[in-house]
């Protein structure tokens, strides 16, 4: 039985580039509080120029729809720029919430950083 | 080992929704119960939204109040969980779901925290009893 860890630094998300797009890698848990924090991160990409944003999932272990609305957000957001958020590796159970509320279908995503870079 | 039937119950300040407080105090059931840890994640979303359903709704602008979450195994591989709050009456069953069918341009940024719960929760179920606003749910081992 795992201790709970849905404190605020329990959400990490480090930027990176691969093949000159900005990659986002988001670890640990995201909810309503900590939410905000991937916005502004990708408002701060946003401001630098780009109108592509990678987010790479592998480490994000659980997502509340509070999460789910920054996504949500940050993906209109890109897209009225003639852009996207594109997300990959995502597993487990934040793979399980994408699916049952049907953004697998609306959000680009991807099965790796290398597909979704391209 | 649990005593069957027997209820455990936390009293604590609904806002902010007291996340890592209930989760931790849930989690207890979830082992009395040998849920497994698949499992696990699906309990501290189900307590997530359905607490800041609490804060949002029942216990709207800066209205305080307090939620009273109760817990008890009723079978092996079974946990029952009731949300009771005083606050405004909110059956959060009665939403209309989220139309999934939307362009993301379309798509609302909000709504699905619910559709999650009545998705995942093996049972749910709301009764506004003299004032107070319970909120039941079940998840299985095999849910």
């Amino acid at each position: 039985m795992p201790s709970p860890q849905n404190d605020k630094s329990s959400l990490s998300i480090e930027t990176t580039h691969v093949s000159d797009r900005v990659v986002l890698v988001v670890s640990g848990r995201m909810d309503a509080e900590n939410a905000p924090e991937f916005e502004e991160k990708c408002k701060a990409c946003i401001a630098a120029g780009h109108t592509v944003v990678v987010a790479d999932l592998s480490g994000l272990t659980y997502v509340s729809s509070m999460g789910l609305r920054s996504f949500l957000s940050v993906a209109k957001t890109l897209q009225s720029k003639g852009g996207a958020l594109r997300l990959c590796s995502m597993k487990g159970l934040v793979k399980q919430v994408f699916e049952i509320t049907g953004l697998l279908q609306v959000l680009s995503v991807y099965e790796s950083v290398e597909s979704a870079v391209l | 080992m649990s005593v069957p039937g027997a209820t455990r119950s936390l009293t604590i300040a609904a806002k902010p929704a007291p996340l890592s407080a209930v989760t931790e105090f849930v989690r207890k059931g979830a082992l009395e119960a040998s849920l497994p840890e698949a499992r696990i994640g699906e309990l501290d979303l189900l307590i997530d939204e359905l607490l800041m359903n609490v804060s949002i709704h029942a216990y709207p602008d800066d209205m305080p109040g307090d939620v009273t979450v109760t817990y008890s195994v009723p079978a092996p591989g079974e946990l029952s969980v009731e949300l009771a709050d005083q606050g405004v009456e909110f059956n959060p069953l009665k939403t209309e779901p989220p139309d999934l069918t939307l362009s993301l341009q379309d798509r609302p940024i909000g709504g699905l925290g619910i559709h999650l719960v009545k998705t995942i929760a093996t049972s749910l179920s709301y009764r506004r009893e003299q004032g107070w606003n319970r909120l039941t749910f079940g998840i299985s081992a095999g849910s």
